[in-house]
């Protein structure tokens, strides 16, 4: 008879837990989309708790024995440890913005727009910075300013009728409006226009600034092993950075990755396509979260793509890809190569210095682009140019950032450190889009599990206890 | 069932006594369940039911990746990424599945050198253990194939390293590689049967996992003293064994969830630390890694593998003697699944009479530096074959064969075993400090 109270019991405690653990998986998926906290999310988690409490309660009625009440109260508990964490999630979770479905991003993203204060700064940002990314990237060289703007419109027109809160519709219309004025003149009129917004960036960048100090003295793992690692991309000096998005808790931070955005289209896009990463994710919270118009802005002033269905040239929609770049001259895909690289091998060889400062992507592709040593080799009728994280020690990419060669909307001042670390960081995001989410599914499975597992330890504790001749503590 | 004395299924109700007539599942399921298990039994005895999960997540996650993953050279690719940035959770199935492949292998091995240190290969278990090589020789087989499902660099360089190994064979070698193959080079029709025979294999090992436990529940469990359990009454076989459901299933859902948070915590927080950054570039047959290495758990076997060089004595000498039939790259392919054959064959290599390594003195320190062995060569293996590491690949491969082959041998004929306890029931009551009283 005990055996079976106790065997029960496990059972409910066990079924309670993966009940939980199925909620917050949930949670962490689908329901965060909906970015309704209030509503959406607390009547699953209330409905699938009361069952859950039911349980308990019958199970209680059920047991005589004295002995199942110790492990009905931590069931208990984890019901009730469910609530805080099962609800905390929609809130501090990021949406996957286009989950439900690829070909509709607009619906989404429109309302996960919450803060419409930044607004004002990021569209000045998208709508002087679009213009000039075309010729980038057609002309593959130069960043003028060019006359597209024409096509702009009509992409925002085509969808419009996407359902949108009014705010940001109006704010479309300013963007556009805006889009209109002669091109040339954006650059600075922007910059200024934007004066008024600078003290709410500017504390993110004082934010950035402590980082760097604080990383001024980290360690330089794994250096010395790198060289006997010789893992295709061990090279030489890699410093370790403390990006804000590492760690358990690490978020990506918006400011920094429109930074990056920015330095990627004036800078890098000219040579070097992100074929896997689709336009419509800046949108996506958690990422560079820009509205949907200035999205939109975006992908129109991207090189035109290939209609797969007519044949025809048209320009880009945000349900699109950033563009392949390929050919001679032309730099390898940028899409994942924050994962593709590693900047920490060491100690001998072993990775473990990886558990403390991640693998070291984003650091390996900012000590590349800070790490040039003006020199210049000419080999077999190329040049390279000397680089100190470059695993052969020079490479055949030319330094692609100076001073002051980007102009920071939020006024962060362009140092090539500042531009390194700000397209570093972004083009982390661009390999690693749903980090936080995954980071947030795993925190809630360890606690979860955490709970699950306590709950297992004095259950098999109680269960092998008179078999281990203890006196049972009734 | 031979085995064990226990209490068997009765059918009670008159359904339950019509379907036992004609189908006996359930009297299988619970003899099964309430199968009698040594009450001694450690923590080591908990990788069973880790692996067990494994193979469960492993065909859940992997059933569900299948339905979004393309097997073709030009899609492949992108196909994992628009799993991992498209599909709902999918960035955590195929973390999961990735991540589920070494939490596999980290549990088989414990599992293997748990077996290799109690003796659990020893009479009357060795089908038992045979069974297991086969299953591990499967799962290595399946987590190959499935890495170069990605068709990342690594994906592909390894695919062209691995199966240019059964290149080596002399004479028929070439035939049997473009035959795996399915051409003369790693090309859309080896992504395509890999996808095949990677969705495959799972289902095979499922079935020997049944034959697996099937053996063993025959046997009974071994245990950490290597004492059998009392078989003449099942009075006597109740004061060593304590059914499995509900002990072991407690115990081992706990060890279980202990495994699972750190698990987890690797998914979650740093996914990609056990994978290789080469991966996440597209297949390009034109440009080859400055240094192919194959995933962890195969490092001490590639380590084996390219341990033994021309420059190796001994290889000159079967060199020499076979004709050059047999080269230095064949001879690294014969070393390479000789080592796992040594351990497969090790039932009838150990000569002890004892089964425990516990009451073995020396046998400790040779089983513990076969350990160290065991690493030293992982660690080997993910190196550059240049410098000081092909010697310490050397020694770490010699001694491997050395264990098997002759301290193995030798240690049951000169060593001197310690006291054993009695029985189980004996050493689980000086474990737990009290004299036997019944249980309630």
């Amino acid at each position: 008879m005990t055996l079976r109270t106790k065997t029960l019991t496990a059972v409910a405690a066990l079924t309670i837990s993966v009940a939980g653990f199925a909620m917050a998986q949930d949670g962490a998926t689908t329901a965060s989309p909906e970015q309704q906290p209030e509503t959406a999310q607390t009547a699953p988690s209330g409905e699938a708790e009361a069952p859950a409490s039911d349980d308990a309660a019958t199970q209680e009625a059920a047991s005589e024995d004295a002995a199942s009440e110790d492990a009905e109260e931590p069931a208990a508990e984890d019901a009730a440890a469910q609530e805080p964490a099962a609800e905390e999630e929609p809130a501090a979770d990021p949406p996957a913005a286009e989950e439900p479905a690829a070909e509709e991003p607009a619906a989404d993203e429109a309302e996960a727009e919450a803060p419409a204060a930044e607004d004002a700064a990021e569209e000045d940002q998208a709508a002087d910075a679009a213009p000039d990314e075309t010729v980038a990237e057609e002309e593959a060289a130069e960043t003028l300013p060019a006359d597209e703007s024409a096509d702009q419109p009509e992409a925002e027109e085509e969808v419009q009728d996407e359902p949108a809160p009014a705010t940001d519709e109006t704010a479309a219309e300013e963007t556009e409006a805006q889009q209109e004025q002669p091109a040339g003149a954006d650059a600075e009129t922007a910059v200024e226009a934007e004066s008024a917004e600078e003290p709410t960036v500017a504390e993110d960048s004082a934010a950035e600034d402590e980082e760097h100090a604080a990383e001024a003295e980290a360690e330089e793992h794994g250096e010395a092993a790198d060289h006997g690692d010789g893992g295709g991309h061990g090279g030489g000096h890699i410093e370790d950075i403390s990006f804000s998005f590492e760690g358990p808790f690490g978020k990506y931070d918006q400011f920094q990755l429109q930074r990056g955005l920015q330095v990627y289209t004036e800078v890098c896009s000219a040579c070097h396509g992100m074929k896997f990463v689709s336009i419509r994710s800046l949108a996506d919270e958690g990422g560079p979260a820009l509205p949907e118009d200035q999205v939109r802005a975006y992908a129109a002033g991207l090189a035109e793509i290939t209609d797969e269905e007519n044949g025809e040239d048209r320009p880009r929609l945000p349900t699109d890809h950033f563009p392949t770049v390929s050919g001679m001259g032309m730099g390898p895909d940028l899409s994942l190569m924050a994962k593709a690289r590693a900047g920490f091998h060491g100690p001998y060889g072993t990775g473990l210095s990886q558990l403390f400062n991640g693998i070291g992507g984003p650091e390996y592709i900012h000590a590349l682009l800070v790490g040039y040593t003006g020199e210049e080799i000419e080999q077999a009728g190329s040049i390279f140019y000397g680089n100190t994280a470059f695993p052969s020690g020079a490479i055949s990419m030319p330094p692609p950032l100076s001073e002051d060669l980007v102009t920071y909307e939020d006024g962060t001042p362009a140092t090539v450190d500042q531009m390194a670390r700000d397209v570093s960081a972004f083009l982390m995001w661009t390999a690693e889009p749903k980090m936080m989410d995954r980071k947030m599914v795993g925190l809630v499975s360890v606690l979860f599990l955490i709970v699950l597992t306590a709950l297992l330890y004095l259950t098999n504790k109680r269960l092998w206890a008179p078999h281990k001749h203890k006196k049972l503590e009734r | 069932m031979a085995g064990i004395p226990h209490d068997h299924y009765e059918p009670k109700s008159g359904f339950e006594r019509w379907l036992h007539r004609r189908l006996p599942v359930a009297g299988i399921l619970y003899d099964t369940l309430m199968i009698p298990t040594p009450k001694n039994l450690n923590w080591m005895w908990i990788w069973g039911i880790v692996l067990a999960f494994c193979l469960a997540l492993q065909i859940i996650t992997g059933i569900v990746l299948a339905m979004h993953y393309t097997p073709h050279v030009d899609l492949a690719f992108a196909s994992v990424e628009h799993i991992t940035r498209n599909v709902n959770g999918g960035y955590m199935l195929r973390y999961l599945h990735a991540n589920g492949a070494s939490l596999f292998f980290v549990a088989v091995y414990l599992h293997i050198f748990r077996g290799l240190y109690y003796g659990s290969y020893k009479a009357p278990r060795e089908v038992t253990w045979i069974i297991g090589m086969l299953i591990y020789l499967c799962m290595m087989g399946t987590a190959f194939m499935g890495y170069v499902l990605p068709w990342g660099q690594m994906s592909f360089w390894g695919a062209t390293v691995i199966t240019g190994l059964f290149g080596a064979i002399p004479g028929i070698g070439p035939s049997i590689q473009t035959w795996l193959l399915g051409g003369p080079a790693v090309d859309n029709a080896t992504l395509n049967r890999f996808f095949s025979l990677h969705y495959l294999l799972p289902f095979i090992i499922a079935a020997l996992v049944v034959v697996h436990i099937w053996a063993f529940h025959t046997t009974g469990n071994n245990n950490p003293t290597g004492v059998e359990v009392r078989r003449t009454s099942k009075e006597e076989a109740e004061k060593d064994t304590l059914p499995f459901w509900p002990y072991f299933v407690m115990k081992d859902l706990f060890a279980l969830g202990v495994v699972l948070v750190v698990f987890f915590a690797i998914v979650g927080f740093m996914p990609n630390y056990l994978g290789h950054p080469d991966n996440y570039i597209e297949a390009n047959p034109l440009a080859t890694p400055a240094h192919i290495v194959p995933e962890w758990y195969f490092l001490p076997f590639y380590a084996i593998l390219r341990a033994f060089d021309s420059e190796v004595w001994l290889v000159q000498l079967v060199s020499f003697l076979s004709f050059g039939i047999i080269d230095a790259k064949f001879f690294g392919v014969i070393a390479m699944f000789g080592a796992i054959l040594v351990m497969a064959l090790v039932p009838w290599l150990d000569t002890s009479r004892v089964r425990s390594g516990r009451y073995r003195p020396q046998f400790k320190w040779w089983f513990w530096l076969l350990c160290v062995d065991f690493v030293v060569l992982m660690w080997a293996g993910a190196m550059p074959a240049e410098g000081i590491y092909p010697y310490i690949a050397l020694a770490g491969a010699a001694y491997w064969f050395a264990y098997f082959l002759v301290i193995l041998p030798l240690l049951g004929v000169i060593e001197k075993p310690e006291p054993m306890p009695a029985t189980i029931e004996e050493d689980f009551n000086d474990h737990y400090g009290a004299k036997a009283h019944p249980a309630e």
